[in-house]
């Protein structure tokens, strides 16, 4: 080993800082790709990464980590395991990949962006393993699925998803595009690293990878928690942004961007975390409930953690504590209810256990929620399952691009009306689920004004024919990759009283 | 679980009916890229949203577009567990270069002259090998395919790594001949002010501000990075040769393995869009003339401060050797 250690000679691999001469800094440093928020050249070359690491390093220890989860799956595709997974976590793993795989990959864009337009050297290299690091993880999330192809041809869509306009990959797409493939390179040290990876993903896949043990996908979750270890240090970018912003006075400019995107985030994170925590993991395997998982690892250690930096709770702290108790309920009746419009076999996660599972951890949940679904399950019982599907499409909110799930958050007693929140702007309407969406809205209308909801499309012709088989192929679902209950009605068996039984 | 029934796919659907089953490089790369050309604009915003904007005008509306660029392979088809692997051990080699002459003690033995030479020549040398980094993160990340953007990041990572073996060999020579050599002055004084170095930090500046990505691909890949990766790799190592600098020279020879996978894609990127559409060498040729000057000034200016140093190698050898792997390249490319 060479004798110098990291630290004797590491700062000379990050002080290529200098003044430019023969162009402008916005010719170098274009205001779209790279904006300074009027924070002087020099003061960003402070800009101090956490955690050091060289390229020697990095290579050694990635060509290990690499390794070892290759060979993991090497020896599960040998087993059976990936028949034997319960329908609710197969459901998870399915939506995980096509929702994730290639956005990730997507986020080496958004790496390369700070490795290029990030505003010292030594978080010009830091982007540039971070760049790495996001094509690793589009590669091993296609990687492994397509190694189950010929078991689950929904995981198809591991790669294909975003190519689609599924409405759910549409709402991802206007999320991951806003925060980072179009973002410039100091909002996305904010609103990538710092708020969506140290704040959701960082602690997200600690969670999962911890289920994905407990529920026998011992693939997944070596995938995930190899993954994570890459996360953790990468998403460290954003804590120094900070810091240089804060110093020079713009710690409003940092909160702003953090407010916009955190709400972002959590509407993503409630619709594929929130199910797949509280419906689509095995009863027995749960170790917290989605909203458990909130306070704790979201709410009080994030909270904790932009505190440290003079940052603030969003201004719509209340609303996110008022989503947590329903919002996910809500989505999840949703996604249900509209199955055929996603790629993966919703599980309906509301057999006995399961309710008194949702009542223990969501106090009322049975008088509200619940009511929906001994409807749908009368409804099977009855030997009407077509009942339980839906024959128009509900209104879609123009900042997250989610259904909105305002009647459903008055129905269970936590809105005060059912209306969605309506803006005339420029004299066009859109319709929002919540203020901060409009707020988000509100704050960078360049970005969102021209863009149409899938419903938009819908109602404005680009979707033909205007109906829900048209809908479909316009989502990129041919008949057969329509989801379908997961357990084939099983949940709806067991409650059913003799007497009522068709 | 209603598990769909249908015959196993052979592959993922939007690679078609395949013949031929797909390698893991192609199956974890192909049609990544799903915003190029995507309608009604790249990014799922306002069609209109500056950054929409700026990909059409600099991706879509490039002149350096042929109609499929998924057709195009990396020859080494890399994939990033490959990179890493492959580079896992090129790093293993050199850690045992560094301890052998760590060993030998071999830098402190260095003449005086050549390391005065060193610190004019070698240490300021991270300033300008950044931003090839820099621009090679540009080329990916307004590529048109993941397979051309694999390349270039890799390439930009292997410009780290010269960065930083280089940044290592400075602190060895500071150790052994005085502290002032590792402060950042001494780098970057003579890269912001020194008359030598003026014309390649032109140049480079100026490539910053270059945006048409296949212009950036043409500047960075086709003509700048080719004679820099042969002024330092190739001529600055035969000059450590001829002053007893075993060190430097094989850690140069190794940076231009490196050097050698990015042309294998360059020149295959090149002939791939030349064979799609042959007019595409006109507007690659309009972009590398127009650059030629710039290296030739920085290959000149390079050569004069090499000459500076002991044991000089032969006055024309320089310029000569630069213009002729730039032309080697070209004529690789089909240009």
């Amino acid at each position: 080993m060479p004798r110098l250690s990291r630290s004797e000679w590491y700062d000379l691999t990050r002080d290529m800082n200098w003044d430019l001469s023969y162009v402008s800094e916005d010719e170098a440093f274009p205001p779209v790709l790279s904006n300074s928020f009027g924070v002087p050249a020099h003061d960003w070359w402070v800009w101090d990464e956490p955690y050091k690491i060289t390229y020697t390093e990095y290579v050694h220890n990635q060509a290990g980590k690499d390794a070892g989860v290759y060979s993991v799956n090497n020896v599960l595709n040998r087993s059976h395991i990936f028949d034997n997974l319960e329908p609710g976590w197969k459901a998870a793993v399915i939506a995980h990949y096509g929702a994730i795989a290639v956005a990730e990959y997507q986020a080496g864009i958004g790496e390369a962006r700070m490795g290029r337009f990030g505003r010292a050297a030594a978080w010009r290299n830091m982007a540039t393993f971070g760049t790495l690091d996001e094509t690793r993880h589009g590669q091993l999330q296609t990687y492994i699925p397509y190694q189950a192809l010929a078991k689950e041809p929904r995981l198809d869509w591991a790669h294909k998803a975003y190519h689609t306009n599924e409405w759910g990959i549409i709402a991802a797409r206007h999320l991951f595009d806003d925060m980072f493939t179009a973002n410039d390179a100091v909002s996305t040290a904010i609103q990538l690293t710092f708020t969506f990876e140290t704040g959701f993903t960082n602690l997200q896949f600690l969670g999962m990878a911890a289920d994905a043990m407990k529920a026998g996908d011992f693939d997944f979750g070596a995938l995930i928690a190899s993954i994570q270890t890459d996360e953790a240090r990468h998403a460290q970018q954003g804590e120094p942004t900070i810091k240089v912003l804060v110093k020079a006075g713009k710690a409003d400019v940092a909160q702003n961007l953090l407010d916009r995107m955190f709400w972002r985030a959590w509407k993503i994170f409630a619709l594929l975390t929130g199910l797949s925590m509280d419906y689509y993991t095995p009863v027995e395997n749960r170790t917290h409930s989605f909203k458990e998982f909130m306070e704790e690892f979201i709410n009080k250690q994030f909270i904790d953690t932009f505190r440290d930096f003079g940052l603030e709770k969003p201004w719509y702290w209340d609303q996110l504590l008022n989503e947590m108790n329903w919002v996910h309920h809500a989505y999840h009746i949703g996604v249900y209810f509209w199955r055929p419009t996603v790629w993966w076999n919703p599980v309906a996660g509301v057999s006995p256990a399961e309710r008194e599972w949702l009542e223990e951890k969501y106090p009322g949940w049975n008088e509200s929620f619940g009511k929906y679904w001994d409807v749908m399950g009368d409804n099977v019982r009855n030997g009407h399952p077509e009942l339980t599907l839906p024959e128009t499409f509900p209104m879609v909110c123009n900042s997250c691009q989610v259904p909105v799930c305002t009647p459903a958050g008055y129905a269970a007693g936590y809105l005060d009306s059912p209306l969605p929140h309506i803006l005339d702007f420029e004299g066009r309407r859109y319709t929002f689920c919540s203020e901060p969406c409009q707020w988000v809205f509100e704050q960078d209308p360049e970005q969102f004004k021209g863009h149409l909801s899938i419903i938009d499309r819908f109602l404005g012709g680009v979707i033909q024919p205007a109906t829900i088989p048209g809908a479909l192929e316009y989502m990129g679902l041919s008949p057969e990759e329509c989801g379908v209950d997961g357990t084939d009605y099983a949940w709806a068996g067991p409650v059913i009283p003799a007497e009522k039984s068709a | 679980m209603a598990t769909t029934k249908r015959k196993p796919p052979k592959t993922w659907s939007l690679l078609g009916d395949v013949k031929r089953r797909p390698s893991t490089y192609e199956v974890t790369a192909a049609k990544f890229n799903y915003h190029f050309r995507r309608e009604p604009a790249p990014f799922e915003m306002d069609p209109a949203a500056p950054i929409n904007l700026w990909y059409l005008a600099n991706r879509e509306g490039s002149p350096f577009n042929v109609e499929d660029w998924e057709g195009f392979r990396d020859p080494a088809r890399m994939t990033y567990s490959d990179y890493v692997t492959v580079q896992h051990d090129r790093e293993t080699y050199l850690d045992a270069v560094i301890d052998h002459h760590e060993a030998a003690d071999s830098v402190t033995g260095l003449d005086p002259a050549w390391v005065e030479a060193l610190t004019r020549i070698a240490v300021p040398l991270r300033f300008p090998l950044h931003i090839l980094q820099m621009t090679a993160l540009y080329v990916a990340q307004m590529a048109p395919s993941a397979y051309i953007i694999n390349c270039s990041n890799f390439q930009a990572a292997d410009e780290m790594r010269r960065v930083q073996r280089l940044a290592y060999l400075t602190k060895m020579l500071a150790n052994a001949h005085g502290d002032a050599i590792a402060e950042t002055a001494t780098a970057r004084s003579p890269w912001e002010e020194d008359a030598a170095w003026q014309p390649m930090r032109r140049m480079l500046e100026k490539m910053l501000a270059v945006y048409d990505w296949g212009q950036a691909f043409a500047v960075l890949d086709l003509v700048v990075k080719p004679t820099i990766d042969e002024l330092v790799n190739v001529q600055l190592a035969a000059l450590a040769e001829r002053n007893g600098d075993d060190l430097l020279a094989q850690l140069l020879a190794e940076f231009h393995l490196d050097a050698q996978r990015s042309k294998d894609w360059t020149i295959a990127l090149a002939q791939y869009a030349l064979a799609s559409d042959p007019a595409l060498a006109d507007t690659l040729r309009e972009w590398v003339d127009e650059w030629i000057p710039a290296v030739d000034e920085t290959a000149e200016a390079w050569a004069a401060l090499l000459a500076t140093a002991p044991n000089a190698l032969p006055s024309g050898q320089v310029v000569e050797a630069a213009g002729r792997a730039r032309a080697e390249l070209l004529a690789a490319c089909g240009l």
